[in-house]
């Protein structure tokens, strides 16, 4: 099942075309990746999903209907999403970021309803932020705060979420706390996920879709097992892998791995 | 990181037709005027001096000398502007921009209020300090973390002091009731120019000018960034200073006979690089002759519409110019 | 979900500010060419005042008060949405140009048009806005860049640009101007509270009225505004159009102000620097009181212009650039990224 599609989509800016005619869906209820080198177009293609681009042709849908034809207001009750090492003025509270997940659900002059607070608390609760929500966010540490910009994206109550790199300015055990927060929504609260990771063996870890990319194409898309091969990520990322199966989780991981012979040939 | 680009055209010719167009135009603001001149007469006034002609005067007491110095003012702001673009990599400076103006307007007023009667050596130092004051303060400022000038910090300081000092300006005209009004030394005019000014002003121009074009190859080189200069062997801070410190005289003198002409220093490097590459041992003379020569025509358009404001007849070129470099990304050249 | 502690100090702020505008104007409208004790003074203000007193004080300070408080509140206001909307904390009306944009198109109104002397009062605002606008239009069209959008680098330079040349303009206009004319406009642009009857306030009042509390509400979506691009879009703000419209209230803020107030910057940089010092960025908390500070200051430096040179005064826009121009460099100083 899968409510959220890209449908022979081309984007770009100006003359320069990113990615073009690609076609993507996104399962539901599951976290899906999506890796891929520099420039290959995976954030570029996040923030089209999410209708943070425009597109050039072709159509993003949400439940059968143009991501680009409905309010934006309606959208973002839909689909949260958390941009990459975002910067907030100084001062600015924890709770008072949380609030402002709840912008979509408000009306008039944006006052805060009892239920609005509820989720508030809820979201808060969920990842651990509760207890410094009068605190400064530039005063937390890197992990704290992407908790607290996902509770902000928990508090618009969506059942899409997109992250951009979630994990990529954070330290090891940051980064795990974070992911492990990703997992337990999902399974918790079966929200659909949807994000850009760096690290392969993170990505295969933590998902259960995955999806490649390599200059604006879609090279593979499927269950990790199925794409976590030898001859893919070669294709991908030019690297030439060794692959087992990981001892704690079962899953394949990545266990060495080389530049492929023939770049140093190709001069 | 260029060096020296090329520019479009050779330099020597365009520089003999920069000197050509100057002197053209130079007879033609003679020849013009309410009185009617032949060419004759000029060279007639030129060698043959008869001080009861009358039309010997009007050409020796008026119109020579404020061709003469429309030509230096230029010549001082438009160098003026590409040593300032050079030392701070930034293609949008210029002497208004960074404060030069508006400091030497403010000492200038000083002067004025406390010594009315000032001969124009004093107000040349005058001006001289206060682009100082008001330049230093910018560049201070606009200072980045890295090496050199962050050119958005240039801007933003230079309009606040600006402001400031216009300001304080403003307060010491009305605190000591100078009968010049709040628009005096804003509007910028050339038609003043007496003999007098310009014996003391000619000098430190063109003097400022010779050690600025000697050093036009340590400019090229600053050119190329503070640590790769530096990496070089170059002595920056001495460069720097002494260029800006010149650059600085060069404004302050222009405003302590003229007022407030702005854009002059911004346009004229720009469209010189453009026609000869970036090689500042080209870009400083041709910039001197081409400012000289921007300024006479201006000034002549100016006398022509009624005695309008200099400074405004380039402001008209000068913004669309500015906006249109903006636009393209304020890049150096 | 505020800090309790950050309500009331904004409360009890807004109380202090309060009383000090009013001490302010107290101090002011006893000052001047003429004087007047405090005890005529509080006299005047219930009805029982002596002739001469109450004519001065309702027919002309009073009305010029009110016109400096809203003139005040008014540009610090315009400041605190511009730094919010285009994300740069030094932008401000004055150093954007837009002021000079505003006097640019008076000075040309007053040369070419027909000046009726009973609308004019009326009219100017309106004046003062189509230049205020025009320039806005120009700075943000020409500092928009395909790739980044507009920039805070290239908005101020093209601000700084165009208030220069828009200021040499007003003065090459001056130039064909007569003797009281010229006068006007060059104690216009250095900032002189000229509007001193009530037919200013009426003028100027409705607008205030309208656009102050407008922008008030929409204190939820500045905060967002306020913070990246796609956090904002993500929550679902309709970032194209808020932008504009908010700059363009903003805008015709200003100009309204400048119109009966003369050419006054930095109001709109102090008020909402100092208000967010004390209560933070949070706009329900900090726009009431950058609005109060800019009242305060604005008449705080009227006053002190008129105390300082009598009997004519200082023009109001000169004291605070004086006190103004420093500040903001200061800040610029301390910002290590601008």
């Amino acid at each position: 099942m899968t409510r959220l599609k890209g449908e022979q989509v081309t984007i770009g800016y100006g003359d320069h075309v990113i990615v073009d005619n690609l076609d993507v869906q996104i399962p539901d209820g599951k976290i899906t990746s999506i890796i891929g080198p520099n420039g290959c177009g995976k954030s570029t293609l996040l923030k089209a999903l999410s209708r943070l681009l425009s597109i050039k042709s072709g159509a993003i849908k949400l439940d059968n209907a143009d991501i680009h034809a409905q309010s934006t207001k309606e959208i973002a009750k839909k689909i949260a999403i958390l941009p990459q090492s975002p910067e907030v003025a100084d001062g600015l509270t924890v709770g008072e970021l949380v609030s402002y997940g709840r912008f979509p659900h408000q009306k008039g002059f944006g006052r805060l309803s009892a239920e609005d607070k509820k989720e508030i608390d809820w979201a808060m609760r969920v990842t651990g932020t509760y207890d410094f929500r009068l605190r400064s966010i530039n005063d937390l540490s890197g992990g704290q705060r992407q908790r607290v910009w996902i509770a902000m994206a928990l508090a618009q109550r969506t059942d899409i979420i997109f992250l951009d790199e979630p994990t990529t300015y954070l330290d090891i055990s940051h980064q795990l706390e974070i992911l492990e927060l990703i997992t337990q929504l999902n399974k918790e609260q079966g929200c659909t996920i949807i994000m850009v990771l760096h690290d392969i063996n993170q990505a295969v870890r933590f998902s259960d879709h995955l999806i490649t990319m390599k200059n604006g194409d879609i090279v593979a898309d499927g269950d990790t097992e199925d794409v976590l091969t030898k001859d893919i990520l070669e294709k991908v990322f030019n690297i030439d892998v060794e692959i087992s199966t990981d001892p704690r989780t079962g899953k394949p991981m990545l266990v060495t791995y080389d530049l492929c012979k023939k770049s140093y040939s190709e001069v | 990181m260029t060096t020296k680009r090329k520019g479009k055209l050779n330099f020597t010719a365009t520089f003999s037709i920069a000197c050509v167009l100057l002197i053209i135009a130079l007879m033609i603001s003679i020849l013009y005027g309410d009185a009617k001149i032949h060419l004759t007469t000029i060279f007639e006034a030129i060698f043959d001096y008869n001080p009861k002609n009358q039309q010997h005067n009007i050409i020796s007491e008026i119109r020579i000398p404020r061709d003469i110095g429309a030509i230096l003012v230029g010549v001082a702001l438009g160098t003026s502007g590409a040593v300032i673009q050079g030392v701070t990599k930034n293609g949008l400076a210029d002497p208004s921009l960074i404060g030069l103006n508006s400091g030497a307007a403010f000492m200038l007023a000083l002067t004025f209020a406390f010594y009315p009667t000032a001969p124009f050596l004093v107000m040349m130092f005058a001006g001289f300090i206060g682009a100082l004051i008001g330049g230093f303060i910018v560049l201070m400022i606009g200072r980045s973390r890295s090496d050199g000038f962050n050119p958005m910090r240039i801007i933003l300081a230079g309009a606040a002091v600006s402001a400031l000092l216009t300001a304080l300006s403003q307060g010491v005209a009305l605190l000591f009731r100078l009968n010049q009004s709040l628009t005096f030394w804003s509007a910028g005019g050339v038609s003043g120019t007496t003999w007098n000014q310009l014996m003391w002003a000619a000098p430190f121009i063109l003097v400022s000018l010779v050690i600025i074009v000697s050093m036009s190859k340590q400019l090229t080189i600053l050119n190329l960034g503070e640590t790769l200069a530096k990496g070089l062997g170059q002595n920056v801070a001495f460069t720097r200073g002494i260029t800006l410190i010149l650059s600085m005289i060069l404004a302050g003198i222009a405003v302590a006979m003229v007022g407030q002409i702005a854009f002059v220093g911004l346009m004229v490097p720009h469209i010189v690089r453009y026609l000869v590459g970036t090689d500042y041992a080209r870009v400083i003379p041709l910039t001197a002759v081409v400012g000289g020569l921007l300024l006479l025509v201006a000034d002549t358009i100016a006398r022509m519409l009624g005695e309008a404001p200099v400074g405004a007849i380039i402001s008209f070129i000068g913004v669309p110019y500015f906006l249109y470099l903006v636009k393209r990304g304020g890049r150096f050249s | 979900m505020i800090d309790p502690k950050l309500k009331r100090k904004q409360w009890y702020a807004m109380i202090i500010l309060t009383i000090c505008v009013l001490l302010a104007c107290a101090w002011s409208m006893t000052s001047g060419e003429y004087k007047m004790s405090m005890g005529a003074f509080f006299k005047t203000l219930i009805g029982q005042g002596e002739y001469t007193d109450t004519l001065i004080l309702m027919e002309f300070r009073l009305p010029r008060m009110v016109i400096t408080i809203l003139a005040g509140a008014a540009l610090a206001m315009s400041g605190a949405i511009i730094q919010s909307v285009t994300r740069n904390p030094l932008a401000e009306p004055g150093i954007l140009g837009i002021n000079a944009g505003s006097g640019f198109v008076i000075s040309l109104f007053i040369v070419v048009g027909q000046v009726d002397a009973d609308n004019f009062i009326y009219v100017l605002p309106i004046i003062s806005m189509i230049g205020g606008v025009l320039t806005a239009l120009i700075i943000f069209s020409f500092s928009y860049n395909k790739g980044e959008g507009i920039t805070p680098a290239s908005m101020v330079l093209v601000g700084v640009g165009m208030a220069s040349a828009l200021s040499g303009g007003s003065l090459t206009l001056m130039s064909t101007f007569d003797e009281d004319q010229s006068e006007f406009i060059a104690s216009w642009l250095a900032g002189n509270i000229w509007g001193d009857e009530w037919a200013f306030v009426i003028a100027f009042l409705p607008w205030v009225i309208v656009l102050i509390p407008y922008l008030l509400i929409k204190a939820n979506v500045l905060n967002l505004l306020n913070t990246h691009q796609h956090i904002a879009q993500g929550v679902g703000v309709k970032i194209g159009r808020e932008r504009i419209v908010l700059l363009l209230v903003a805008v015709l803020l200003s100009s309204a102000a400048v119109s009966v107030a003369g050419a006054i910057g930095f109001i709109g940089l102090l008020g909402p620097h100092m208000a967010k010092s004390i209560v933070g960025p949070r706009h329900q908390l900090f726009l009431p009181l950058a609005v109060l500070i800019g009242a305060f200051l604005l008449v705080f430096a009227d006053t002190v212009g008129q105390v300082i040179l009598q009997p004519s005064g200082i023009p109001a826009g000169i004291v605070v650039a004086i006190v103004g121009a420093p500040y903001f460099l200061y800040l610029m100083y301390k910002t290590k990224s601008v």
